[in-house]
């Protein structure tokens, strides 16, 4: 799928298992939304094709009873009250005024249900945007960033909301740039950068692929370094002078060390966090990128056509 | 689809501004109510005459309908361009992923809405022009119209209504544009262009094509559906073309929101769509009524006429017993519509005289049927009976036996003598064209006109003696009459002697004008008793013409027919001219010099002797009003003595030039049919009323209408208010209320 001639996602296969709740990860312009987009159908593939339950989304007569999705929360109509808005895309799909009132009430806006939208903040709307992916009572969610604006209560709030909608077996998909954010909402991480898939894994799995280095500090540096390369270790230099070692670990390390008679005044085990795991991951697919690293600049959207 | 439906009604109701939109559409009615408030005052300002030149506002819309048209496309735009500038769309295209369905489901309610409302606004509308207007907006114009058209005028109700719905189609067509345009300012751009600017702009075009453009506009297309004018659209085009518009707009919407490689298909079937239901009543409204005419429209010859007539010639047989035997031309005139409104078809202005040529009158008369114009082509012909037509001696034919007042049956012989040789003077030029001089040839005349013209059905206004033609087309063509207009005809049907009632009635204002004028050369003394004096005198010893060589004398009955024209057509007021001469005349006439009366026919003659023109007797003689015998003769003017106190005798004068005629009667007053015909309208004078309204009474529903004033032939002399209803009549076919009356415009 491209836009205008910038390759947005290409040839990306994966699936999303019910009763987990999965992340969908990639830096900012890795393809996530475009993804979701097209598998609601606001975007044609050039090639493949997006399904939902086995068949193209626009072909399902009541969508929302099958997969509720958030993709924009601000993709609202400011005039309207929260609980007409709800209304009316319920009304659209079949689904009576009852579960637009208990759907309020699960997102805790019953207060606010008579405002109108306009005055909202970001995360009133997340939780708007929200509500309206759950009117369905669908079997899948679909989520773009809906963590963002919400305050620290309703980021947990939203965890524990997602994970009891996994419990009763439904298939969670959300989607975040930030790993550290997924580390604790999700069950399930699938990775991508430049639109191609790099990781479809657990998330407890995810760290332990990315083995983490041994700190090494000796006085003699040159001489534990020649020999724990001819045990096969991979080692680099450290600004400070320190070793950093991997292939190896500590106890071997030690081993080695004492048969050399080398003193070790340091021998520290680094286990890698899942942010660097991220980083590591994705470091050859950020599209947009600051001097620094890895940039925040938001993905241009583009608009719905 | 349904629940799609349903919950884009919720979302049109739901946004609040939606209703403050709405209610800016009354923006609308204020502008409806203020032009026609200056409409009205520059109408106080006015006098009569300039009054009914004004042109009717009509139902009253068309001023605010622009302002009303803007809401409603806004409204419609907005419908889909607020999810857009919102980014909603993207949320309802996930509830609703079929882009198409999405679209057209906002159809229902908003046009539910706009229906609801339109209608309302319309009839506010219309109501609040006509509340404002007040009592001017009953004065019927020149052009046929009321100032204010009610809603019981023909065919203001379906406008008003239709109104209203052109307002729900333009909310569609709003929709259309702001999902192929998809943002609020871009569509309120296309939407000005074409509510506002395109209108404009087909107002700055020179004439012809200003008419056609504008015939194409949204806002003139309710009245053209309604078939009340607006343009030149017949009113099923008129309908496709409003619903072609919103297919147009709800196509173009539907493709651009499918998204790109699936439109094609969308374009293909809109396009179709739209072509076909803007197509197929053009087409078959295009050919109906008129076929192509036959005739060869050129500049006349005759370098005399207006410009603008147009010429023709047409071949008709001298005796339309021998269809294929001798043929003679005719000249037919037209002045064709001017393009301004929807054609409605043909008007024939039937000739008087008879012996005057219409072509003639077509171009004197032009201005009187610039109104008219606007919705028909108006032609008339020089018909086989036109004096100048250069197939019999026009000298001849100008020129007549002496007509007397016989007193004894030997005097009756020696007229019928004197009478044939005259006839048989002219008749000898051509005599089997001269013995075809009848009306109802004329009216055969009339037929092959239509025919030639290709209108499935003719208009008419017969003027003064054309009313016997007209007669005679009714009766021998009565499917071919749409509608006809007889103004100051004779009546073939009355007594004669009461029919000259009014010109006693006349002969009585004459008397009571010199009473109070002194200018009048009888005034202060008795006007009826001089004259009766004077007619009675000349009839024993006619009074001699001083001055005259070979000599000439004036008998009671030659003084009473040269100053009827006198009597009964006095001139403009207030100084009344030929009243003046007439009483001069009478002064010298009474002390033995009728030099005053002889001025006058000398005048259309030059000659001193009253005469009888055997170029109207010609058809006069065969049309049948003459005498079986001397007994009818005898007792008819007794009659005539009994009634007519002043002017006994002159109903008789064209009965007496057909004593004694060479070409038998072929064609006698007969009765028109019972059943056919369409309502007739009758508008006359004081003095010539009687005879179009006599014809009138005899087809079921028609109706007359009196102008109370002096005059003949009202129409062609431009009388404003006869006008008024006669082009109200012809066009919309509907009559006067009974005894509506003209009263002379008072400044």
């Amino acid at each position: 799928m491209r836009y205008d001639r910038t390759l947005a996602v290409d040839n990306l296969t994966f699936t999303v298992k019910p009763g987990l709740v999965t992340g969908f990860l990639g830096p900012n312009g890795a393809g996530k939304s475009t993804t979701m987009r097209a598998v609601l159908g606001l975007e044609v593939p050039s090639a493949g094709k997006a399904l939902v339950n086995g068949r193209p989304y626009a072909s399902i007569p009541r969508p929302m009873r099958s997969i509720g999705a958030l993709l924009d929360a601000g993709a609202v109509h400011g005039g309207r009250s929260a609980y007409a808005h709800l209304a009316c895309l319920a009304r659209s799909n079949g689904i009576g005024r009852a579960r637009v009132t208990d759907v309020l009430d699960q997102v805790g806006l019953t207060d606010v249900a008579g405002k109108r939208i306009s005055g909202f903040s970001l995360g009133m709307r997340q939780r708007l945007g929200i509500g309206a992916a759950l009117l369905g009572d669908p079997g899948v969610l679909m989520l773009d960033e809906p963590l963002n604006g919400l305050d620290p209560e309703g980021i947990r709030w939203l965890r524990d909301l997602l994970r009891s909608l996994a419990a009763e077996g439904r298939t969670v998909l959300l989607s975040s740039h930030l790993m550290n954010e997924m580390a604790l909402s999700a069950d399930h991480v699938i990775v991508i950068g430049r639109g191609r898939l790099i990781a479809d894994t657990a998330m407890n799995a995810l760290a332990g692929h990315f083995q983490g280095d041994v700190l090494v500090r000796t006085p003699h540096p040159e001489q534990l370094t020649a020999i724990m390369r001819a045990h096969g270790a991979t080692v680099v230099t450290e600004e400070d002078g320190a070793l950093s070692v991997r292939e190896l670990d500590a106890a071997e390390i030690g081993e080695l060390a004492l048969s050399a008679g080398i003193a070790l005044a340091e021998l520290s085990p680094r286990s890698a966090s899942l942010e660097e795991a991220f980083m590591r991951l994705t470091e050859d697919s950020t599209e947009y990128r600051t001097e620094s690293g890895t940039g925040n600049r938001a993905t241009p959207k583009k608009a719905v056509r | 689809m349904i629940d799609v439906i349903a919950s884009e009604w919720l979302k049109l109701r739901s946004l609040r501004s939606n209703l403050y939109l709405l209610s800016c559409s009354v923006a609308a009615v204020l502008t409806c109510a203020g032009i026609a408030f200056m409409i009205g005052r520059g109408f106080d300002n006015q006098t009569m005459e300039e009054r009914m030149a004004f042109p009717g506002n009509g139902d009253g819309i068309g001023n605010g309908i622009a302002v009303a048209y803007f809401v409603f496309a806004l409204l419609g735009a907005l419908t889909i361009t607020s999810e857009y500038g919102t980014r909603m769309i993207q949320t309802s295209l996930v509830a609703v992923p079929r882009r198409q369905v999405l679209l057209l489901a906002k159809v229902p309610g908003l046009a539910a809405v706009a229906l609801v409302a339109g209608q309302v606004l319309a009839f506010v509308m219309h109501a609040a022009s006509m509340a404002v207007l007040g009592d001017r907006a009953g004065q019927l114009l020149r052009d046929g119209v009321t100032l204010g058209t009610s809603l019981s005028e023909p065919g203001v109700l379906a406008s008003v209504v239709v109104a209203g719905l052109s307002m729900a189609a333009v909310a569609l067509i709003g929709l259309g544009v702001g999902a192929a345009v998809r943002s609020t300012p871009g569509a309120l751009v296309v939407l000005t262009v074409i509510i506002v600017v395109l209108p404009v702009a087909a107002r700055t075009l020179p004439m012809p094509l200003r008419a056609q453009a504008g015939s194409f506009m949204i806002e003139n297309l309710p009245l053209q559906i309604a078939g009340v004018g607006g343009g030149t659209l017949p009113p099923a085009a008129a309908a496709g073309l409003l619903v072609a518009y919103v297919i147009a707009a709800l196509t173009a919407g539907a493709t651009m929101i499918a998204l790109t490689g699936r439109r094609i298909k969308v374009l293909a079937i809109g396009t179709a769509a739209a072509i076909l239901v803007s197509a197929v009543p053009a087409a078959a409204a295009g050919s109906p009524d008129f076929g192509p005419s036959t005739l060869a429209w050129a500049d006349c010859e005759d370098k005399n006429l207006v410009k603008q007539l147009r010429c023709a010639s047409i071949k008709v047989p001298v005796d339309w017993a021998k269809p294929s035997g001798r043929t003679i031309d005719l000249t037919v005139g037209m002045l064709p519509a001017t393009g301004a409104q929807r054609r409605m078809g043909t008007v024939f202005a039937i000739p008087g005289g008879p012996g005057g040529s219409g072509v003639a009158d077509l171009s004197k008369n032009a201005g009187s049927f610039a109104e008219l114009r606007d919705r028909f082509d108006v032609v008339s012909v020089a018909p086989r009976n036109t004096i100048d037509k250069g197939v019999l001696p026009y000298d001849c034919l100008v020129s007549g036996p002496w007509i007397t007042w016989p007193d004894t049956r030997t005097e009756y012989a020696e007229l019928g003598r004197r009478n044939r040789a005259a006839a048989e003077r002219c008749r000898a030029a051509d005599p089997e064209f001269f013995d075809h001089m009848d009306s109802a040839s004329v009216a055969r005349d009339m037929e092959a006109i239509r025919v030639a013209l290709g209108e499935e059905k003719l208009s008419f206004i017969a003027n003064s003696y054309g009313g016997r033609p007209g007669i005679d087309y009714s009766r021998l063509f009565p499917g071919r009459v749409r509608a006809m207009v007889f103004d100051g005809a004779v009546s073939p049907y009355m007594d004669r002697a009461q029919g000259r009632l009014p010109h006693e009635e006349s002969f009585t204002r004459f008397a009571a004008w010199c009473a109070a004028t002194a200018t009048c050369a009888l005034h202060g003394q008795d006007v009826g008793e001089i004259w009766r004096a004077l007619v009675a005198r000349a009839d024993h010893v006619p009074v001699p013409v001083e001055g005259e060589s070979p000599q000439a004398a004036y008998s009671g009955f030659d003084i009473k027919e040269a100053a009827a024209p006198s009597i009964i057509s006095p001139g403009p007021e207030p100084e009344f001219p030929r009243w003046t001469e007439l009483a001069e005349a009478i002064k010298r006439a009474a002390g033995g010099d009728a030099s005053g009366f002889a001025d006058y026919v000398r005048q259309s003659t030059k000659s001193p002797k009253v005469p009888s023109f055997t170029g109207m007797n010609m058809t006069h003689c065969l049309d049948g009003p003459g005498f079986r015998d001397y007994e009818e003769y005898r007792d008819k003017r007794r009659e005539g003595e009994r009634l007519l106190p002043n002017l006994a005798g002159i109903e008789l004068w064209h009965p007496l030039a057909c004593v004694g005629w060479p070409a038998p009667v072929t064609n006698p007053p007969a009765p028109l049919p019972a059943k056919g015909l369409p309502p007739y309208l009758g508008v006359g004078s004081w003095t010539d009323f009687e005879g179009s309204a006599d014809i009138v009474r005899r087809v079921p529903g028609s109706a007359a209408v009196q102008y109370q004033g002096l005059g003949h032939g009202l129409y062609n002399a431009g009388n404003s208010c006869i006008i008024s209803h006669v082009n109200r009549y012809l066009i919309s076919l509907r009559l006067p209320a009974p005894g509506t009356v003209c009263r002379k415009a008072v400044t």
